[in-house]
């Protein structure tokens, strides 16, 4: 089959009954979850992955990503009319989105990042269709060597760019790895760190360090919080952009779509770096930066458009490599092996139907979204009236369903609470969460490939350093060189970032 | 033109913060971290090594074991060297206490008691002490809640909690 006809059957899954309906609840429950401060796109796709364990693993798939890049456009309805982002890639359109929606223009800023966001995520569902594909025959070619340098690059990438502390930052990451030691060694059974506890046999769960490290943590930490939240309500009528906002927000939309796609395969890149690029490069841009801060509508329209070209690209990695280069796709590499579906370069030969079901879906999805979004907005504002307090005890109750159900162990539950409370007290000291469990996912495969690699080159560690090892290392380093660079020259800052993930 | 809306605060509680300053409490994160690392070099140094050709175990653990004593340790230097101990950060406001002692709670009368009537007793006692509800709002809103939640993961996903005593 061509890679046309595998589409055409793809949209044959997505545009089912079923298909429909789980697109539209990730769609609707991740746009929910973008608007409510506090609980990120990870917590909300946990939360429904009880609900795929009956499903066919594309549908399931199909909901998760749903609630993923819906999140994003959640995201920004609570930055434009409250200024508390709804997850921390909306951080930048506060600044120019707040200020649009109290000179009494809420409605357009809405509608170009809706549109925005449309566009985005539709170049980088391109994207991810032509470029995993041809990706995922070159990792088949290549060996367990080559793997552990990508899986060693990765994470050298992630301790780099990642916000924060880098020495901090690789510490996570080292931690993130030894926790992916624990349970039976994948080669000879041996048991690692269990302490006798049959519980243990299988690992951390990783669901439920997930849960615990980013929902119940960031619960903990939105607690301490005790500002009033104060709406701006748009009418209907005034959603309409002028047609100088469309000619206004166009090129930036063009720029973000690049920069969004670029920096989406990067490991540990997350939304908020590509969204603080789109916005230096927007300013540098304008033929009025002076207006920046105040109302700019390219402000909103360049950091909303690249927020949602990553969600796609960012699947290139998890899909054609098997590599999550953000904690979200690592919970959906989670959920496919769950399925019996293993991601990476052999997913497009065994399983052709998740990977096209799931380009197919997300273009459907990126219309649900546009058409949800802005007629929806009235209830979602409803939604942020809903005291916190009220909503702790109902994400906490179905985050504890939804981690038993896992596994049906209540030792997953000590592991998300436990967890959860190291993770408040790690970030309030300037520790990450993020690398930590990008590191516990990809640990043991690296390892894994590891020990492979010598077992076939009879312990030569020159094999690390073959010819395919070096060209993947060296163009991966310049492109990543190129791209940090001209982040650089067009004025965005690491501390900017930083700055914004501890907001 | 828009009109705004004011909502209720997001929580109203008394938050017992204490303050703790950066510099002490980031060496003492680092001691923890370092200690971690050196309880995984213990039981890696107790499984097979192999060899640096052919890997056993023990092998990956023991390194990064190390690595994370290593890194700890240049953590805790670099705090113990700040010389700013007016920096401080806030930890034990109630609510946070009060959750995190409620979670703990959970596991260990899960299956004893039973899901429902342990999430139950959870939500109805978060409400009370952190929403400040009453108590006959907070018990119908757990009951409420308890037979959604039944409702959906039971009888619609076919998931089957541990009943306990009920």
């Amino acid at each position: 089959m061509t890679g046309f006809d595998q589409l055409i059957a793809g949209f044959s899954i997505a545009l089912s009954w079923k298909g429909l309906l789980y697109c539209f609840i990730g769609c609707l429950w991740g746009t929910i979850v973008g608007v409510l401060p506090g609980l990120g796109p990870l917590a909300g796709m946990t939360l429904l992955l009880p609900l795929t364990f009956g499903l066919d693993p594309t549908i399931g798939i199909i909901m998760l990503t749903g609630i993923f890049y819906g999140a994003m456009y959640g995201g920004s309805t609570t930055s434009i009319l409250v200024r508390i982002p709804g997850e921390a890639a909306s951080v930048v359109t506060c600044i120019d989105g707040y200020e649009m929606a109290r000179q009494g223009r809420a409605g357009p800023a809405l509608m170009i990042a809706a549109l925005g966001s449309f566009v985005g995520g539709s170049v980088s569902i391109l994207g991810l269709m032509f470029i995993a594909p041809p990706l995922a025959k070159v990792m088949i070619a290549i060996g367990p060597s080559v793997e552990v340098v990508l899986i060693l690059l990765a994470l050298a990438v992630i301790s780099v760019v990642s916000a924060g502390s880098r020495i901090k930052t690789a510490t996570m990451l080292v931690l993130g790895l030894l926790l992916g030691t624990i349970g039976l060694d994948n080669l000879t059974g041996a048991a690692r760190f269990t302490f006798g506890n049959a519980n243990l046999a299988g690992g951390l769960s990783f669901t439920a360090l997930a849960i615990g490290l980013f929902g119940v943590s960031e619960i903990l930490i939105n607690l301490e919080k005790t500002e009033a939240i104060k709406a701006i309500r748009p009418k209907m009528r005034e959603l309409i952009p002028r047609w100088k906002d469309l000619r206004d927000s166009a090129p930036a939309v063009g720029r973000a779509s690049i920069i969004g796609f670029i920096f989406g395969i990067i490991p540990g890149v997350s939304h908020v770096v590509a969204t603080f690029v789109s916005y230096a490069v927007e300013k540098r841009f304008s033929k009025h930066p002076e207006e920046f801060g105040k109302g700019a509508i390219a402000g909103v329209a360049g950091p909303e458009t690249a927020n949602n070209a990553v969600t796609g690209t960012a699947m290139i990695p998890l899909l054609a490599l098997g590599i999550p280069s953000i904690p979200a796709t690592a919970l959906l590499l989670s959920a496919l092996t769950i399925h019996g579906v293993q991601p990476g370069p052999l997913l497009l030969t065994d399983h052709p139907e998740v990977f096209w079901g799931l380009v197919a879906s997300m273009y459907i999805g990126n219309v649900m979204l546009l058409i949800l979004n802005l007629p929806l907005v009235g209830i979602f504002v409803n939604l942020l009236r809903i005291p916190y307090a009220w909503l702790v005890p109902i994400i906490l109750i179905v985050s504890i369903i939804g981690v038993y159900s896992v596994n049906f162990s209540v030792a997953d539950i000590w592991i998300m609470v436990l967890s959860g409370g190291a993770g408040y007290v790690l970030r309030k000291f300037g520790y990450e969460m993020a690398p930590m469990l990008l590191a516990l996912v990809l640990g043991d495969r690296l390892e894994a490939n590891f020990r492979l690699a010598l077992t076939m080159s009879g312990g030569d560690y020159a094999t690390f350093a073959d010819k395919a090892s070096i060209i993947v290392l060296t163009s991966t380093v310049g492109l990543l060189l190129t791209v940090q660079g001209l982040a650089w020259a067009f004025g965005y800052r690491k501390s900017f970032a930083d700055e914004a993930e501890g907001a | 033109m828009s009109e705004g809306s004011d909502t209720a605060p997001a929580t109203t509680g008394t938050v017992l913060p204490r303050a703790f300053c950066v510099r002490r409490g980031g060496i003492a994160m680092a001691c923890a971290l370092l200690a971690v690392g050196l309880i995984f070099v213990w039981q890696a140094s107790l499984l097979d090594f192999g060899g640096l050709g052919l890997p056993g175990p023990g092998f990956f653990p023991l390194l990064l074991g190390a690595v994370l004593g290593a890194s700890s340790a240049v953590i805790g230097l670099a705090c113990w060297r700040e010389s700013d101990e007016k920096k401080t950060v806030e930890l034990g406001h109630y609510d946070v206490l009060v959750v995190f002692v409620a979670l703990l709670a959970v596991p260990t009368v899960f299956e004893w008691l039973g899901a429902y009537l342990t999430l139950g007793v959870f939500g109805a006692a978060l409400l009370i002490l952190i929403a400040r509800t009453s108590l006959w709002l907070a018990a119908l809103s757990a009951v409420i809640a308890m037979a959604a939640c039944w409702f959906f993961f039971q009888l619609l996903l076919g998931l089957q909690l541990p009943t306990g005593l009920l």
